[in-house]
Order: C-alpha cells, then structure tokens, then sequence
C-alpha cells in the first residue's frame, strides 16, 4: 500500500513541480506524488487511461493539486471533467496557481473546488503554504471512500 | 423653429385673423344695411296705406252725403278705423328717426283737419238733410286743399326715404368693395409671408439635417472610439493577467532556488556568497510585491463600488488594532478622534487607512516617541479626515510627485516601500469622487487629508485608462 499514489500534482512548470516536492517532503507530509504536466496527461490518470491503464479506480489520489494554466486542456476543464464523473466527483482538488485573478476564484468555486491558492512569491511562505495545504488534507482531513462518490455511496445504502 | 421663423408665422396669423375680423364686421354691417332697406321699404308702404285709407274714407262720406243711407257710413267708418291703426303703426315704425317722426307730426295736423272736415258734413247731412250735404260735396273745396297738402306731404317723406335708402345702398355697396380689396390684399399678403416661411422652414430643414447627419457621424466615431477603448480596456485586463501568471512564476523561481541554494549548500559557501545569495532572494521578493502591488492598483480601476453607509469610526479602529499589535516594540501614541459616517466601499476604504497609517507608522519608525493622529475636520463645508503624524515628512515642492505610482520621496536605504501605496489611496478616494492632499515639513511630519465627495455611480462603464498612462510613465 505504501506505493499508493497520495497526491497528484498537475502543474506544468518543471521549477514548481520541484519547490512544491521540496516542500511536501520537508514537512515529511507525502511520499508517494504522481506529477501531470499537461491537463490531458492529469484526466488520463484520474480516468486510469491512456499510460494509465492499469492503474484502478479503486485507488484514487488523496488530493489533487492543480494550476489552472496549463498545455492542451487547462485546469478549470480538468476540475469540470473530475466533478462530472461519479468515480471522480468526491476527490479533493485544491487549485495551486500564480493568479488570483478573481474571475477564476469564483469560476473554481462554481465548478466545485475545495480550496484556492495562490502560489506566495516569497520562498517561506510558499513552503508553509504547501506545508499547511498538506498537513490538512494528508493529515487532518477525512477523504472520501475510494471509487464511487460518497453521494452515490449513500444512496445505494 | 427660430425667432424669426415664429414672428414670421405669427405675422401671417395675425393677418389672416384681422382678415376674418373685417369679414365678420362687414358681413354684420351689411346685415343692417339690408334691414334698412326692408324698413325704408316697410315706411313707403304704410305711406301709400294712408292715402288710401283717407281715399276710403272719403268715399264712404261722400256716399253718404249723397245718398243719406246709413251703410256708406261703413266704409267711412272702416277707413277712418285703419288710418288710425296704420298711423299707430307708422309712428311705432320711425320711432328711433327724429327726421320722419317730425315729418308725421307735420302730416297729423292735415290729416286730424281733413278727418275733421269729413265728420262735419256727414253732421250737416245728418241734421240738414240732402241739400246741405249736396252742398257740402259741391263746395267741399276744402277737402281738396287739405288732400293735396296731405299728399305732398306724404310724396315728400316718401322721397326723403327713397333718398336714405339710396344712400344707404351706396355706404354698403363701397364698403363691401373696400372690404373685397381688403380680403383680397391681406390673403395675397398672408400666402406670401406663409410662402416665405415655407422656405425659410425648408432652409432650416436642411440645415437642421445636416446638423443631425454631423451629430451621427460623431456619434459614430465616439462609439468606435468607445469600442476601440474597452478593446484597450480588454486588452489592459489580460496584460495585468499575464503579468500576474507569467511574471510571478520566473520571480518564484529565483526567490525558491536561491533558497534552496543557501539551505542545501549555505554552509558550504563563504560569508560573502551567501549574502549575495540572499541579495538575489530579497530582490526576486522584492521584485514580487511591486507585480502585487501593481496589480491591485489596476484591479481597484476595474473594481466596482459596493457603497454602504459605513460608519468611518469603527473601520479605523480594527486597523488600528490591526497595526498597534504588527508594531507592539514600538512608543506609538495612537490619537484616534471621533468620524463620520459616510457612503463607501468599505473594504476600500479600509485599505486607504491602511496605507495612511501604515505609511504613518513607517515614517515615525526613527522617532523614540511616534505620536499618531486621526480625526475629522470641516473646509468649505466638506468633512475631512486627517491622518498626522510626527515623523519624517517631506520637502512640500515635491507633494505633486507624492501620489504617483512608483514616486517615492525617501531613500529605500531611509524607509522601505514599493512607491505604490499612495497611489493606491489616491486612486480610491478619486473613485469616491473625493480628493486627497498632504501637508508636511521635513523633520517635522507630515499630515494627509481626504474627502469622500459623492461616489461614481457607474464606474464600470468607464474606461480606466490611468493604469496605462501611469505604467507608460514607469
């Protein structure tokens, strides 16, 4: 189990991707992240296709960190495909971007995120933020039953 | 329609109602012509009755005379009976002309004499039988005197009739031909001014068409700069987006990196690397709150109001609260005086007491004691809050340079800041429609001064092009 993947990371700056591992890691919160570079590579493994499938529903990642700027299919469809799909719909996503650009805020709540964050230009703020983001959702959150969202879940009881 | 388009019009009505007037007048003038006439016709008629009358008259009595029969007295008694009714009426007929009524108290005497002379033979038959009343026929020269008189008599008021009759037709004849000349004249001359005016109208038009047709052009090119600016605006938009995406992540990336450098390898380094190293953090950081700055600069411009009534007091208060415990080392003597209550954006608003009292703070921070002060003041009848402090303050020649974006005043060596803050708040309160101002010595602190004037109503239909211009001048 200790090879499950926990997080996911969508993000397609090569420098981000390694300062948030840097920081998850010192706070000794993640082992296992799986990166996404592009939108398409993020539904692909969220969906278990493409290169992804062998992967099962079964197992899905604890959260999903996700810019919203990203190559062929941006982050705000990715989220809109997630929260489409049963298998999909209750899987944390925290956005993770450079803007906070309002319109995008309120586009990110309409279609069902669980946080928004923008990315501290500042080294320590930026690693506390990654740290507390998380310590909360690692650590201290309750997730939702793997596959079937807990909405289906529920009524099928 | 001009001035003199409507006098011009007036002038043609004026004349065609004076028009109508004359008519009306004439027409009733020539109504009482016409019942002059029937009158003048009326009187001759009577005239010639009472000749008749006494003609009847006289025959009944000559009869009479002749024959002694009593019912030749009939027709004398018939005759006499309507000469009295016809010269009653008569009488009633001329009653309002003193000229004919004199002319009949001229005819009764003759007639009352001839009457008389009648009644007195029928007496002298009556009493002295045949011969006398043979007689009285015979010798009745009398009668013929009186009848004569009567007749001229009657013949002359009929002429003085004829004769006010024919001057009476003349009168109406020439002032129906004045009054034709009139009627004819006055509309030749009203269908001339209306002809005028119809091409005085008609000039007008044009040019008034011209004049719309001017107005739409302009009102074309005033669209199409319109449009050509929110194209700007739009484009102003998604140049603040991209510095905000794009800049920000190369600056998190020399912030992040050099960091990880001093923590992985600091101990490996020299003194003088590792300060380079932070030199190179510290700026990316730096360089990191200016985009942030700017940034919210712009967005206060695309920002929409939310006017509530907010009561200043109380708004000032959580701020102060706020920055007494970020500088709790410090001897700050906070003077918070009473406010207004005003209508504003108060999230905004907020802000601008931020950035005054933190400036505030900033500038007092070599100061042992720091005195701060805020209040309310009244200038031509606007209330003014005031925001004083005892700390550096400025040279007042440079006060123009204050609210730029990126002017500062201090030395980054002296006092830290991106030179954007006051910018910030100047741009709020003008978004109020309030104004900002500041006094202040060198040495001796400087004290900011603001009005909430009547808030925009629609600022989002306005283009905000400062941004532009002030980032052009950076």
């Amino acid at each position: 189990m200790s090879n499950e993947v926990e997080i996911l990371l969508v993000d397609d700056s090569p420098e981000d991707v390694e300062l948030t591992i840097r920081a998850l890691r010192r706070s000794k919160i993640a082992n296992e992240i799986q990166v996404a570079e592009d939108g398409v590579e993020a539904l692909d493994f969220l969906f278990c296709r493409g290169s992804h499938k062998d992967r099962a529903f079964s197992h899905p990642p604890k959260l999903v960190l996700l810019d919203l700027k990203l190559p062929k299919i941006d982050g705000l469809e990715v989220l809109r495909a997630m929260r489409a799909d049963p298998r999909t719909k209750a899987i944390p996503v925290v956005i993770l971007t450079s803007s906070k650009e309002q319109k995008d805020v309120i586009k990110g709540y309409n279609l069902g995120v669980n946080a928004f964050v923008q990315k501290p230009v500042d080294f320590e703020q930026f690693g506390e933020a990654i740290r507390q983001i998380g310590m909360f959702w690692m650590l201290i959150n309750q997730s939702p039953p793997p596959g079937e969202s807990a909405e289906s879940k529920a009524q099928g009881a | 329609m001009t001035p003199s388009s409507k006098a011009i019009a007036a002038c043609a009505l004026l004349i065609v109602v004076c028009i109508g007037a004359l008519s009306f007048w004439s027409e009733v003038r020539n109504e009482e012509d016409r019942e002059w006439v029937t009158h003048t016709l009326l009187v001759v008629e009577k005239l010639q009755a009472i000749r008749i009358d006494i003609t009847q008259a006289e025959t009944g009595q000559r009869g009479y005379l002749l024959t002694g029969e009593e019912k030749y007295l009939e027709p004398y008694q018939a005759g006499r009976d309507q000469l009295d009714r016809d010269m009653a009426e008569l009488r009633d007929q001329t009653s309002d002309n003193p000229t004919e009524q004199a002319a009949i108290l001229r005819l009764d005497p003759l007639i009352a004499a001839r009457l008389a002379e009648l009644s007195g033979g029928i007496e002298l038959r009556k009493h002295s039988g045949l011969l006398a009343g043979v007689q009285a026929v015979a010798y009745g020269n009398t009668g013929g005197k009186w009848m004569g008189q009567i007749a001229t008599q009657i013949e002359e008021m009929r002429r003085a009739e004829d004769q006010l009759l024919s001057s009476r037709l003349g009168t109406a004849s020439a002032s129906t031909r004045k009054m034709k000349v009139v009627v004819v004249c006055g509309n030749a001359l009203a269908i001339l001014i209306l002809l005028v005016k119809g091409l005085v109208i008609h000039r007008e038009t044009g040019r008034r068409n011209l004049a719309e047709l001017n107005l739409k052009h302009a009102n074309e090119r005033l669209e199409r700069r319109t449009s050509e600016l929110s194209e700007t605006n739009i484009e102003l938009e998604s140049f603040a987006y991209s510095v905000a995406h794009d800049l920000r992540a190369p600056l998190r990336h020399l912030a992040g990196y050099s960091n990880v450098l001093l923590q992985d390898y600091g101990p490996q380094l020299e003194a003088q690397a590792q300060r380079n190293l932070q030199k190179i953090a510290d700026g990316a950081q730096k360089m990191g709150s200016l985009v942030d700055d700017l940034l919210s600069l712009s967005k206060i411009g695309r920002q929409t109001l939310a006017l509530e009534i907010t009561a200043l007091d109380s708004l000032l208060r959580q701020v102060v609260e706020e920055l007494a415990h970020e500088c709790s080392g410090r001897d700050i003597d906070w003077r918070i005086g009473e406010l207004f209550s005003a209508e504003c954006d108060s999230g905004l608003i907020k802000q601008v007491f931020v950035n005054l009292l933190s400036n505030a703070v900033k500038y007092t921070g070599k100061r042992e004691h720091a005195v701060i002060e805020v209040g309310q003041t009244e200038q031509n009848d606007e209330r003014v809050v005031f925001v004083r402090d005892n700390g550096a303050g400025f040279e007042m020649q440079y006060a123009g340079k204050l609210f730029g974006v990126f002017q500062r005043l201090h030395k980054a060596r002296d006092f830290e800041g991106t030179g954007v803050g006051l910018a910030i708040v100047q741009r709020i309160i003008r978004k109020h429609g309030g104004r900002i101002w500041a006094e202040a010595e060198p040495g001796h602190g400087a004290t900011f001064f603001f009005t909430l004037g009547s808030p925009e109503i629609k600022p989002a239909t306005q283009p905000e092009l400062t941004v532009s211009e002030e980032v052009m001048h950076v």
